[in-house]
């Protein structure tokens, strides 16, 4: 997928995606901010709250627009690996961290920081996938 | 699944990369076929075989 800067489903999934972590990196900030300044009223306070969550949405939506576009099946075969791949250990360290907080007393692990970790696993199965294919 | 890409590209004097514009994918793609480690699916076999004017089995072969 990095390689191919020359593919246009490649040249539009990033841009699209990169779109969707700068709204993201907007938002967020934008919603603490709005939350804490506006004392919003408890029936309309999940808006705001849910804004920054709409652009990450959007990123997994934008992953499903690229795996439609891309016309390359090897393209397609190896992102599809790696977003198991991420899937996988992501569910795998929420499921053995969840246990660990119940019975061993571990630190709550934040329910926001799923999407960071999501993205860095993907990011390793990636670099694997890519290297068992070379 | 083994394949004779290699030695169909040479008697042509194409290629990964040459290979890879004829059939509107990318090089990773053509290496991965030829190294035996990605099977194509059936379009992309038909149009391989199509390509170099030959069967999809002269070209591909089950290793079982």
């Amino acid at each position: 997928m990095g390689c191919q800067t020359n593919n246009p489903a490649v040249r539009r999934f990033t841009l699209r995606f990169v779109v969707a972590m700068l709204l993201y990196a907007l938002f967020s900030p934008l919603a603490t901010w709005g939350l804490f300044r506006w004392h919003l009223p408890a029936v309309i306070v999940w808006l705001p709250a849910l804004l920054p969550a709409l652009p990450i949405i959007g990123a997994v939506f934008v992953t499903g627009r690229y795996m439609a576009e891309e016309k390359d099946e090897f393209q397609r075969a190896v992102l599809v690996q790696s977003l198991l791949g991420g899937i996988g250990a992501i569910l795998a360290v929420i499921t053995v961290w969840g246990f660990l907080e119940n019975y061993a007393h571990f630190r709550h692990l934040d329910i926001l920081m799923i999407w960071p970790l999501y993205l860095v696993f993907v990011g390793i199965s990636y670099g694997l996938v890519k290297a068992r294919y070379r | 699944m083994k394949n004779r890409l290699r030695v169909l590209r040479a008697e042509r004097n194409w290629s990964q990369a040459d290979l890879a514009v004829r059939l509107e994918v990318s090089r990773q793609s053509v290496n991965a076929i030829e190294t035996g480690k990605f099977d194509p699916s059936l379009p992309l076999a038909f149009k391989l075989a199509h390509l170099f004017e030959t069967s999809i089995e002269s070209i591909f072969t089950d290793e079982n």
